[in-house]
């Protein structure tokens, strides 16, 4: 029994080790070049940033960031996709780049999932249809009452597939939304406080204000509850088809080694799994916590992406 | 919360911040430090003949972001150092106009009107010691009105502009701009047109970039570093080299006047000049508060309406304004000083800038984040922290500390300035050509953006030589965006109506101002220049 348990420490240490080797050998020949595909000092660009930060303290590696901003991610992928693919240049997008956002511009988008070797998300959206307290809507149906009433509602939303997922709301409630495109989420929020929009798309960032009292989540977009409201229903729950389901996610140019994807891949994944870094510790307060998708598995996740995008665009045609 | 506990809480982000060194066992925090650096650097760009507070504002601005990072900590101590140039290069202009006749900055020009004769009368020291104080009276007067007005306006700009408001106030800014500045009305637009152009290359709500050519350089739109510093300095160093070119070299030789008698500032002297310091405070604290209206048509009113009080009560042997009358030094330092302070309350309420150096203070809080000028600046949640409104009053204090250097120390430095004016221009020329391109690298690490910039300073440089002014191309080139997508969200938000623009009184009114503006300056000027 004690030669088997020796052997098999023996054994489990051989492959541990060989592991750890293997991804200790793969290394950044030089600085890594980190496209962000966010505004500078935004919480996404935070995330990015810290993370740039974890790589180098951890690992040695001398991450470059660099906000190539613009087209919900577009701008970051045609430059991306021609950048070396040794692992010297990466980028942070979101899922939704190379879903709805690539799909819906056809031939003009410039790229293809092709063009890419995608490595790890680090967290998704916690999307909900939020809107100011003081509306006096509590949920869902408060507004469409208050749409039916005669009320004109405005509705933030912040990239073409939100749009049209608020689109699909208002035709299954049977009431009329005048969509209104803002940039990003704190466009959304700017709008609200301001009294520009009734209601609108909010990715997490209302999270703190829902919390306290002064907005109020009245539908999920994603597939799961809310964590901050679970009470509000989900975009299934009231019979629509699709949901804003996403993640924010890092990519590198097509042909990047399996070595190289894997080591930066788990080299991001153990910086946001691990609460006690600053990124970690970031991602789990702005964005409900990590969620890292990579491999095969991350695979499949871009092929829906994309698949599901064409009859999203078909169904609110 | 209540607005007593902001103020608390914005006095405590400046002196309690993060330490940058202990004095005698008192921390002195980085915001302070950084106000008093650029207190230093404004006061001696100002008095420098070629050099003036935006450029030294735009210089430092990229080289202060790398350094101190894109996070909201950053804002105070950058917004600080800007703050303390805007503030130093303000009084500092006045230096080389009363030595040596040559206005450090273009609005104290009238101040050599009366400084020059009196430093030739060897009176130098008082007239410095007069413009300083003047100064300093009428950019205190105008941080007070900003302090009162600006939060005021943006509640009221809140409760009554919807979107298609928003819009039509925002043309209603471009057409003043293109109007007011320069002296034609045809070349602002064409100047504002120009910097519009520039805004849309690669923007836009398409996937696909437009005006790109299909270029991956341009696809990404101009940055604004590029555009900004390329046609306000690089634009003007082309044309200073040029100048300096095509002039014969000048007599290098400086004059020394002997100075003598009474070279203080009496308090029977400060009761003299304080109805001039007076009106032109609150003239240029007014022209401030227009967005487009800049300092140099503040010092040119402050300056006329003092003459005319001059003339009514002075004694028959004083000497006549433009003959070295004290008077006419404080008419119109203080009228182009106090214009500064109020230039903010349209970018604190609005996040509309009036001049070059609010531009850069736009320029700060959009590229580092955390704090977005306008409206919801000045608004208090039931619960939690308005982060923006404690850097409001962050901003607010700041303010106020160089202005307490300004009373203090500033009449000393600013009297050790005179050596600037000693710089050669050919040696001063190539230094700022470097850090500007230093600047623009440092935070766009990629080669076209020299290309781009070299380029707007080659149109800065044409604009200059046919008379345009280049500033409404600036400030078109940072509002276009917004123009943009204000209009676009006013036409979603109002379910399609073409005519967002004329359904709403206030919206209309201002439209119709608009237009008013340009024909009224357009017939204006042309009068004028008959």
């Amino acid at each position: 029994m004690k030669k088997l348990l020796i052997a098999g420490v023996c054994a489990f240490g051989l492959v541990a080790g060989s592991a750890v080797s293997a991804m200790a050998e793969w290394a950044p020949s030089g600085p890594m070049k980190m496209m962000i595909a966010f505004k500078a000092g935004g919480g996404a660009d935070t995330q990015a940033r810290m993370i740039a930060e974890a790589l180098e303290e951890r690992h040695g590696w001398k991450v470059i960031p660099e906000n190539v901003t613009g087209k919900g991610g577009a701008n970051l992928a045609r430059a991306l996709k021609n950048e070396p693919n040794n692992g010297s240049a990466f980028g942070i997008a979101i899922t939704d780049t190379f879903g709805y956002g690539m799909v819906s511009a056809g031939d003009k988008a410039g790229f293809t999932q092709a063009d890419f070797t995608p490595l790890t998300t680090t967290a998704g959206f916690q999307m909900g249809v939020v809107a100011l307290t003081s509306k006096g809507w509590n949920s869902w149906d408060d507004l469409v009452a208050a749409a039916k009433g005669g009320q004109e509602i405005r509705f933030g939303a912040m990239s073409p597939k939100l749009a049209d997922l608020a689109y699909l709301l208002g035709q299954n409630a049977g009431i009329d939304l005048n969509i209104v495109m803002v940039k990003g989420g704190k466009g959304v929020m700017n709008g609200l406080n301001a009294g520009d929009l009734d209601i609108g798309w909010g990715a997490g960032i209302q999270a703190k204000a829902v919390k306290a009292g002064d907005m109020v989540n009245l539908v999920s977009g994603i597939s799961s509850k809310l964590v901050v409201s679970p009470d509000a229903p989900t975009m299934g729950e009231l019979g629509i088809d699709f949901n804003s389901d996403g993640y924010f996610l890092f990519t590198a140019p097509a042909g990047l080694s399996q070595e190289a994807r894997d080591a930066i891949a788990s080299a991001i994944g153990d910086i946001v799994n691990d609460p006690s870094t600053k990124a970690g510790g970031f991602i789990a307060k702005a964005f409900g916590g990590p969620v890292t998708i990579s491999g095969a598995e991350l695979d499949k996740v871009m092929a829906d992406a994309e698949s599901s995008a064409g009859a999203l665009m078909a169904a609110s045609e | 919360m209540g607005v007593f506990d902001y103020i608390q809480l914005g006095l405590e982000a400046v002196f309690l911040g993060p330490e940058f060194f202990s004095l005698l066992g008192i921390p002195i925090s980085i915001t302070l430090a950084m106000v008093f650096f650029g207190f230093l650097t404004g006061i001696a760009v100002g008095s420098t003949p070629g050099l003036a507070g935006p450029m030294a504002m735009a210089i430092a601005l990229p080289i202060l972001i790398s350094v101190f990072g894109f996070h909201p900590d950053a804002l105070l101590p950058i917004f600080g150092f800007l703050i303390g140039i805007m503030k130093g290069a303000t009084v500092g202009g006045a230096v080389p106009a009363i030595l040596f006749n040559t206005p450090g900055t273009p609005d104290a020009y009238m101040t050599t009107l009366d400084g020059y004769p009196l430093a030739q009368k060897g009176k130098a020291k008082k007239a410095l010691k007069l413009a300083h104080f003047s100064s300093v009276s009428g950019d205190t007067f105008s941080d007070v009105v900003l302090i009162i007005c600006a939060p005021f306006l943006a509640i009221l700009v809140e409760r009554y502009l919807d979107l298609p408001e928003k819009t039509s106030l925002l043309i209603l800014s471009f057409a003043f701009i293109a109007a007011v500045i320069g002296n034609s009305v045809g070349k602002g637009l064409i100047s504002m047109g120009l910097g519009l152009l520039a805004a849309y290359v690669g923007t836009g709500e398409d996937i696909y970039p437009r005006l790109s050519f299909g270029t991956q350089e341009l696809a990404r739109g101009f940055p604004v570093v590029t555009a900004v510093l390329g046609v306000l300095i690089l634009g003007e160093i082309f044309k200073s080299i040029e100048d300096l070119w095509r002039e014969k070299k000048q007599n290098g030789q400086i004059n020394v006047i002997e100075q003598s008698g009474d070279q203080n500032l009496h308090w029977a002297d400060i009761k003299r000049y304080a109805p001039y310091i007076g009106r032109s405070a609150v003239i240029g604290t007014v022209i401030g508060a227009l967005p487009g209206v800049g300092s140099t048509l503040a010092a040119t009113l402050g300056y006329t309406a003092g003459r005319r009080q001059y003339q009514k009560n002075k004694n028959a042997n004083d000497p006549n304004f433009g003959e070295g009358a004290p008077e006419g030094i404080a008419a119109t330092e203080a009228a182009n000083s106090s214009v500064s302070g109020a230039n903010l309350i349209p970018v604190l309420s609005l996040g509309i800038p009036g001049n070059a150096a609010a531009v850069f203070l736009i320029l700060a809080a959009e590229s580092i984040g955390g704090f977005n000028p306008g409206p919801g600046v000045f608004k208090i949640p039931s619960s939690g922290v308005n982060t923006e409104l404690v850097i409001a009053f962050g901003i607010f204090t700041t303010m106020f500390f160089a202005n307490a250097l300004n009373w203090t120390i500033g009449g000393y430095i600013m009297r050790s300035m005179g050596v600037m004016i000693r710089i050669p221009k050919h040696i001063l020329l190539p230094i700022v050509l470097l850090l500007t391109l230093t600047a623009i690298y440092v935070e766009q690490t990629r080669m076209e953006a020299m290309w781009f910039a070299i380029g707007f300073g080659v149109l800065g440089y044409l604009m200059r030589r046919i008379g345009m002014s280049p500033l409404p191309f600036v400030i078109a080139f940072i509002l276009g965006g917004r123009l943009e997508d204000t209009a676009r969200q006013a036409f979603q938000a109002t379910g399609g109506d073409y005519f967002f623009l004329f359904t709403s009184p206030v919206s209309f009114i201002f439209m119709l101002l608009a237009l008013a503006v340009i024909v009224y300056t357009a017939r204006h000027k042309k009068v004028q220049s008959e």
